[in-house]
């Protein structure tokens, strides 16, 4: 016998395996069509997750300390009032030297005794340059009586309503904030409410205090600070591009190069906000995981069906001479095909659903009657919903090699079909 | 030396816990060229037989010698590149992948061996057109009567160059005029082109047409003649 081998051409194999997956017409499109619908769904859900955390995200970034953060190298573990960056000046000059895309904003954060007549309550005094900071730009909107401090006051503040409450303060009330000194003494500042917000996190109006930065130093010059050198907390870097945070971290850090300071991107600052995403982001996965299972039995039962049925032709092809590798890789092609098919029907699906949401949004504010605030921050109430091309190759990915997976029972089960078996059928 | 040389094929199996012998002590030679028909009764061993001389099968016992090949000891990959280049089949029904037309369906087994696109397309057209359906080539099985889909089986089997066809009851399945005209294109090519053919049969009209009736019954050959034809083809 010669050496000569069969040889199935991949234009011969792609035209078989197209034609098959065909053949049933109304099966292959309920199986598209369910694939299709399921993956659109998971997008549209995705898409929810990834704009209600992004949402939470920016507004987490803005209400907190920027994209990265500058701050004395132990403050995050131990936070203390004497804990400060006593040459801002320099500070600032070399963040200047860089021409970050953005903006960079000189904060105080101080603990503090809020007391007045009525009342003293624990609170946290933020000090900071007035029109010039994006947390001015959240809550200002968001005063429900007086106004924001004026460039130049150096005696305002700002309050949280829950503060006011507790305080039982109002605009104009007179407010005496005490600060403990590293060594035991302590010292106090005079404050006067001009405005008071609400912004519906506890975090943020029971106990935030908002004043401008020259007030807040007062503070530091009494722990020592010389106020000629502006001394800080720290500085928040707001970026436009926030996917140029690896970069703007790795070069700041390389700019400063103090071991006194840590640069710190709002991942590490915010620890917490991390977790609940990623274990929110767990709920998504679980659902698609039900929808990966709702493909696998799509495609498992279109292709199966299709292989049980094709038993005696198999047989034939086996007769001959089609190699037992060639009807596997025949019946894998239709796998893959009706993969391909599904992806791309998924993603018009649900890419089409995504887009409209992205540009419409959806109102969850009827679903949460009492505020959306998690965390410390709030999801703006209607969300849009967003896609990043990470997802968008993660969900391809998965669903593709889902659907491949699938298509090898049936096809190692239509390798195993022997001629004389299939042609008695 | 014989095409064909097969020497104490034996074919056991069981049935629950009953050996059956499909086959017992079979020895036969077939020379090329032969027009050759398998009879007997049903359950006679004829589709048995057949499978083992074309490798679908392998015999309890025995030699399958085939163009100087001794298939029984071919590896399965063997046996089919095996069946692909020295064989064709005629089966008795769904003979034809039906996702493929007509002229594919005969350059199919061209395809598997390699032939060169123009090669395979000159080849099926003039075997499609030996078989009497060059109008309707582009057709797909569905779209053809069951006599149609045997002679494009034929016209498969043969386009690709066969030593040996086996046909499994090729016309169990037709009235009695495509039946005939069935039969007398096979035999027509059997001798235009000298392939051997091997069928299996119990219907009197494939049997008459037969140079050569090898009779079985219970798994043995009980008679084997050489018979003149009487009926000359009648297209």
């Amino acid at each position: 016998m010669g050496k000569a081998h069969s040889h199935l051409p991949l234009s011969m194999l792609l035209m078989l395996a197209w034609r098959n997956v065909w053949r049933h017409r109304r099966r292959t499109l309920i199986t598209l069509s369910s694939i299709a619908i399921g993956f659109g769904l998971a997008v549209l859900f995705i898409g929810i997750g990834d704009g209600s955390h992004n949402s939470m995200i920016r507004n987490a970034i803005k209400l907190g300390d920027g994209h990265i953060t500058i701050q004395p190298e132990s403050y995050l573990q131990a936070p203390a009032n004497y804990k400060y960056i006593s040459d801002g000046v320099t500070l600032s000059t070399a963040l200047d030297a860089l021409n970050i895309n953005g903006s960079v904003s000189a904060r105080i954060s101080l603990q503090v005794l809020a007391s007045t007549a009525n009342n003293s309550v624990g609170a946290a005094l933020e000090g900071f340059v007035s029109n010039n900071d994006q947390r001015q730009q959240m809550l200002e909107p968001l005063l429900i009586d007086g106004s924001w401090i004026e460039a130049g006051d150096h005696r305002g503040i700002v309050i949280g309503d829950g503060m006011a409450r507790k305080l039982k303060v109002k605009v104009g009330s007179k407010v005496v904030l005490m600060a403990g000194k590293r060594g035991g003494d302590s010292q106090a500042q005079l404050g006067r409410v001009r405005g008071i917000f609400d912004s519906h996190v506890d975090e943020l109006d029971d106990f935030l205090v908002l004043s401008d930065l020259q007030f807040a130093q007062y503070f530091l010059a009494g722990e020592g600070a010389i106020i000629a050198q502006a001394p800080v907390t720290r500085f928040a870097v707001f970026l436009d591009d926030p996917d140029s945070i690896t970069y703007w971290n790795t070069l700041i850090k390389s700019a400063i190069d103090n071991d006194s300071v840590a640069v710190l991107d709002w991942q590490e600052m915010m620890p917490q906000l991390v977790q609940f995403i990623i274990i929110d982001d767990a709920g998504n996965y679980v659902f698609l995981i039900l929808i990966l299972i709702m493909v696998v039995f799509g495609i498992v039962n279109t292709v199966l069906m299709s292989v049980l049925e094709r038993t005696r032709e198999f047989g034939l092809l086996r007769a001959l001479g089609l190699g037992r590798r060639h009807l596997l890789l025949l019946v894998f092609c239709e796998s893959l095909l009706l993969s391909v098919l599904a992806v791309v029907i998924g993603w018009i699906v649900g890419g089409g659903t995504h887009w409209w949401f992205s540009q419409h949004g959806i109102d969850f504010s009827a679903l949460m009657p009492d505020g959306t605030a998690l965390m410390g921050t709030f999801m703006d109430p209607v969300i849009f919903t967003e896609l990043s091309w990470d997802r968008v190759t993660q969900l391809t990915t998965i669903i593709f090699v889902t659907t491949l997976l699938s298509g090898i029972y049936p096809a190692i089960k239509a390798a195993r079909i022997t001629p004389v078996e299939a042609i008695r059928t | 030396m014989a095409l064909l040389t097969l020497q104490g094929i034996s074919k056991h199996y069981l049935q629950g816990e009953l050996q059956v012998n499909a086959l017992s002590d079979i020895n036969l030679n077939v020379e090329e060229g032969e027009f050759a028909a398998l009879v007997g009764p049903s359950g006679s061993g004829k589709t048995t037989l057949l499978n083992i001389i074309g490798g679908l099968d392998a015999p309890t016992q025995g030699l399958t010698q085939l163009n100087n090949t001794d298939i029984t000891g071919l590896s399965e990959a063997e046996l089919s590149d095996f069946r692909l280049f020295q064989l064709g089949f005629i089966f008795q029904a769904y003979n034809l992948v039906p996702v493929l037309s007509a002229l594919e369906n005969v350059e199919l087994v061209m395809v598997l061996q390699g032939r060169h696109a123009n090669e395979r397309r000159e080849r099926a057209e003039h075997y499609l057109q030996l078989v009497g359906l060059q109008d309707i080539m582009q057709r797909r099985p569905s779209a053809l009567s069951g006599g149609q889909q045997q002679r494009v089986a034929v016209a498969r089997a043969l386009a690709a160059g066969p030593r040996l066809v086996l046909a499994d009851e090729p016309t169990a399945n037709l009235d009695s005029e495509n039946a005939t005209a069935l039969l007398d294109i096979m035999h027509r090519l059997s001798h235009e082109e000298k392939t051997t053919f091997i069928f299996s049969t119990h219907d009197p009209r494939v049997m008459e047409r037969a140079e050569r009736i090898i009779t079985l019954h219970d798994g043995k050959i009980v008679s084997d003649e050489c018979h003149q034809r009487h009926h000359e083809p009648t297209i």
